[in-house]
């Protein structure tokens, strides 16, 4: 079943015309996933791939919420998934308002300067569920959406994320490539990963091990995540095929810590290794800003202080990123 | 252009010029620099009893010896001298402020940064200022949230369960009339949003015997992500939190991601360190895991880079020259993930255009998979046989860090 996404899913792609965001398109469709329209201010009129291109997020969702039709160039699936009327509730953030909203994505694909305009748009419109994809936005700009989206309980995932992918049912970005099938599987053990590099990777050696994955989520290297670890450990908790969870992480931020209280809290119950890279950083001075921007050495929230942390609630701790699969084999 | 993130923190001068630009008060000072005449500028300042601190990019200066109190023309050479021959904590002295010695009543602390559980910025205060914050007891903290859309505070509200008092911002907080925020909160909050800062630490703010505020210290860091929004920024000096003043190799390589493209693929970082094994890394993550991994099988980096999200040949290929342009090196890694989108083949052609110009000699190991992997790695071959060079190749079979070993026995 997976997380975040379902056959019913649209998306749509805010920046549509752009090299990333026609790449985007493609990646989607490729895998089974319906990209309905975009959106690019001044653009509407155009088609990329197949699909119309909009001015705003506005109009753009009259397409989406019109009566059934069949999407273009779609590779899987012969159902109209816009028929469907049973709803999935895992694809959904709790309380979002507008039911016919409830399976749209949007996925932001502009530059860095216009992130925040493009994000609050869809927030304003009420997509249940943001993607971004953007990197390099001001920390200022990600924090007045990220408030926004709270406010209207929306859910973002990322900056700088690259998407994520319910292995056999979809995918939102381009996670996996077009290796995507040579990756991934279904399976039973989620993935979740500071970066988007290593949210292939690591999918790469849970297939080399036997394995397949329920769903694979790169959260964005950013300080600041629209979408934490343990808010998708709260999902992957709910999902039946999920049987344990493994986490690519990175120094800076607190975010692993609200991992323990989740566990210490029993909202999240099952197996869980975790590997944080950049014991390296020690050879640097303080304050030094390595990798993502998220991967600020500050001691005292080091490796080392969140691995004990980590590992007195029982989360086993890899000393290589290629030992996770191993962890957590014994418990699939 | 001005993007790396080498430019990150501020001096406590340039933060203090910040700071005044927003009508905080700061101690009346002067900066002097190696060379300079210290004496005259000592004059010039027109105080007697001053404080002379070393300019350095990390916190912690008092109890390092980068802040002397002097009295006279003598003292002031000396401790300038001094300041100028060590450094602190590692971190290179780029200049020394010599300012006037407040009389002081209080030391407060006073700091806004980003918090990584509300997302949202967060206003710390304590009366107990001066020292280190960590060391002060976490019930004499205040911490106060602040809503980034509101350029005027209507109210700061205090994080539940923490803050000396419950439930109201004390006096300096909250100050203004009818419960909003006090002037000296507004200027703070001003400058961090109008300037684009990631952070401003006040430490100590100086209540001082004639009853003014006064920002005694200013640590800052701005947002490099926002730089496009700040020309001014590009009249910063350049610098690095390596202890050491940028070399050139760092220069040049941040000159690689200037211009218009700037977010499409970089290929911009490079910190020179002081092994032997050149690095080519692709990916934030891969390259941080790898660099453990490099460490843990015995190897010493020469560098830390990486380049990551597609960047294009030329990009790539101006980058591996400046890699394997340091001398004594005696193995390179390329190591990269399964890439999900990034085109092996030109990135990979990148490297091979500097291959063909420097023709490096020492063992060379590659591990990378990804689209258009089967091409980038016949590129790279045929660069080898003609060439003569000796690389090992690698693809997804083998994991990255089991190919830091494979280059340690090489390299041996």
């Amino acid at each position: 079943m997976g997380i975040l996404l379902s056959e019913k899913t649209k998306v749509l792609i805010q920046g549509i015309t752009g090299k990333e965001g026609q790449k985007a398109v493609k990646a989607m469709s490729d895998y089974h996933t319906q990209v309905v329209c975009g959106v690019t201010p001044k653009k509407g009129g155009q088609e990329v791939e197949g699909r119309p291109v909009f001015n705003s997020v506005k109009e753009a969702l009259s397409v989406i919420l019109s009566p059934p039709r069949r999407a273009f160039g779609e590779t899987g699936g012969t159902k109209d998934p816009l028929n469907q009327t049973e709803r999935d509730s895992s694809a959904t953030p709790a309380g979002a308002q507008n039911d016919k909203l409830a399976n749209v994505v949007s996925a932001v694909y502009v530059p860095p300067f216009a992130a925040k305009a493009a994000i609050l748009e869809a927030v304003e419109a009420g997509i249940p569920l943001i993607n971004i994809i953007v990197e390099r936005i001001p920390i200022k700009d990600t924090a007045y959406c990220l408030a926004a989206a709270k406010e209207k309980n929306i859910r973002i995932i990322g900056p700088s994320s690259l998407g994520f992918i319910v292995p056999g049912v979809g995918r939102i970005g381009v996670v996996g490539g077009p290796l995507v099938n040579e990756i991934f599987q279904p399976g039973s053990i989620g993935v979740i990963s500071r970066s988007g590099g290593m949210t292939n990777e690591l999918s790469w050696q849970i297939r080399k091990g036997g394995l397949g994955q329920s769903a694979a989520v790169h959260v964005g290297g950013d300080l600041l995540m629209g979408t934490t670890y343990a808010d998708l450990l709260l999902l992957f908790e709910k999902d039946e095929q999920t049987k344990a969870v493994v986490i690519f992480g990175e120094h800076g931020g607190s975010y692993e810590f609200e991992i323990v209280e989740a566990i210490k809290k029993k909202e999240f119950t099952k197996p869980l290794a975790i590997y944080i890279g950049g014991k390296f950083a020690n050879v640097f001075p303080e304050g030094m800003n390595v990798g993502h921007a998220g991967a600020i050495v500050a001691r005292g929230q080091g490796a080392a202080e969140k691995e004990a942390a980590l590992a007195s609630v029982g989360v086993k701790i890899a000393e290589r990123y290629e030992d996770l699969v191993e962890l957590v084999k014994p418990y699939v | 252009m001005w993007e790396s993130l080498f430019y990150m923190n501020l001096y406590e001068w340039e933060g203090k010029e910040l700071l005044k630009k927003h009508g905080i008060a700061t101690p009346k000072g002067v900066v002097v620099r190696r060379g300079d005449d210290f004496v005259s500028k000592y004059t010039e300042l027109g105080a007697k009893e001053v404080v002379v601190k070393a300019q350095v990019l990390s916190g912690k200066r008092g109890k390092n010896n980068g802040i002397k109190f002097c009295s006279s023309v003598d003292e002031v050479k000396r401790a300038c001298e001094q300041l100028f021959s060590t450094n602190i904590r590692g971190q290179y002295v780029a200049a020394v402020l010599i300012e006037e010695k407040l009389v002081i009543a209080g030391e407060h602390y006073f700091s806004i940064v980003y918090d990584t559980t509300t997302k949202q910025p967060m206003l710390i205060y304590s009366e107990a200022g001066g020292g280190d914050i960590e060391e002060v007891d976490e019930k004499n903290i205040g911490k106060y949230l602040l809503d980034i859309r509101q350029e005027t505070p209507s109210s700061v509200l205090p994080l539940i369960g923490e803050g000396e008092s419950g439930n109201v911002a004390p006096s300096p907080i909250r100050g203004g009339v009818g419960g909003g925020v006090s002037a000296f909160v507004q200027s703070l909050w001003t400058c961090f949003l109008t300037e684009d800062t990631r952070q401003i630490e006040i430490n100590p703010l100086v209540k001082t015997a004639d009853g003014r505020w006064v920002a005694a210290d200013a640590k800052i860091a701005l947002d490099e992500d926002a730089f496009y929004r700040h020309e001014e920024w590009k009249n910063l000096e350049p610098r690095t939190m390596m202890g050491r003043l940028p070399t050139e190799r760092e220069l040049a390589v941040k000159k690689i991601d200037e211009g218009e493209g700037y977010y499409r693929g970089t290929a911009g970082k490079y910190i020179e360190m002081d092994g032997d094994i050149a690095i080519l890394f692709s990916g934030g993550g891969a390259s941080i895991a790898n660099m453990d991994a490099l460490i843990k099988a015995g190897l010493k980096p020469a560098n830390y880079t990486e380049y990551s999200g597609n960047p294009p040949r030329e990009k790539v290929a101006a980058l591996a020259k400046i890699v394997l342009s340091k001398p004594g090196l005696k193995g390179l890694w390329i190591a990269g993930g399964v890439a999900n989108f990034t085109n092996i083949a030109e990135t990979f052609q990148g490297i091979v255009d500097a291959f063909d110009e420097i023709k490096p000699m020492y063992p060379i190991v590659v591990r990378r998979a990804g689209p258009f992997e089967e091409e980038g790695m016949r590129l790279m071959k045929e660069c080898a046989e003609r060439n003569g060079l000796t690389i090992q190749f690698f693809g997804k079979e083998k994991s990255m860090s089991d190919t830091a070993g494979v280059l340690a026995k090489l390299v041996k």
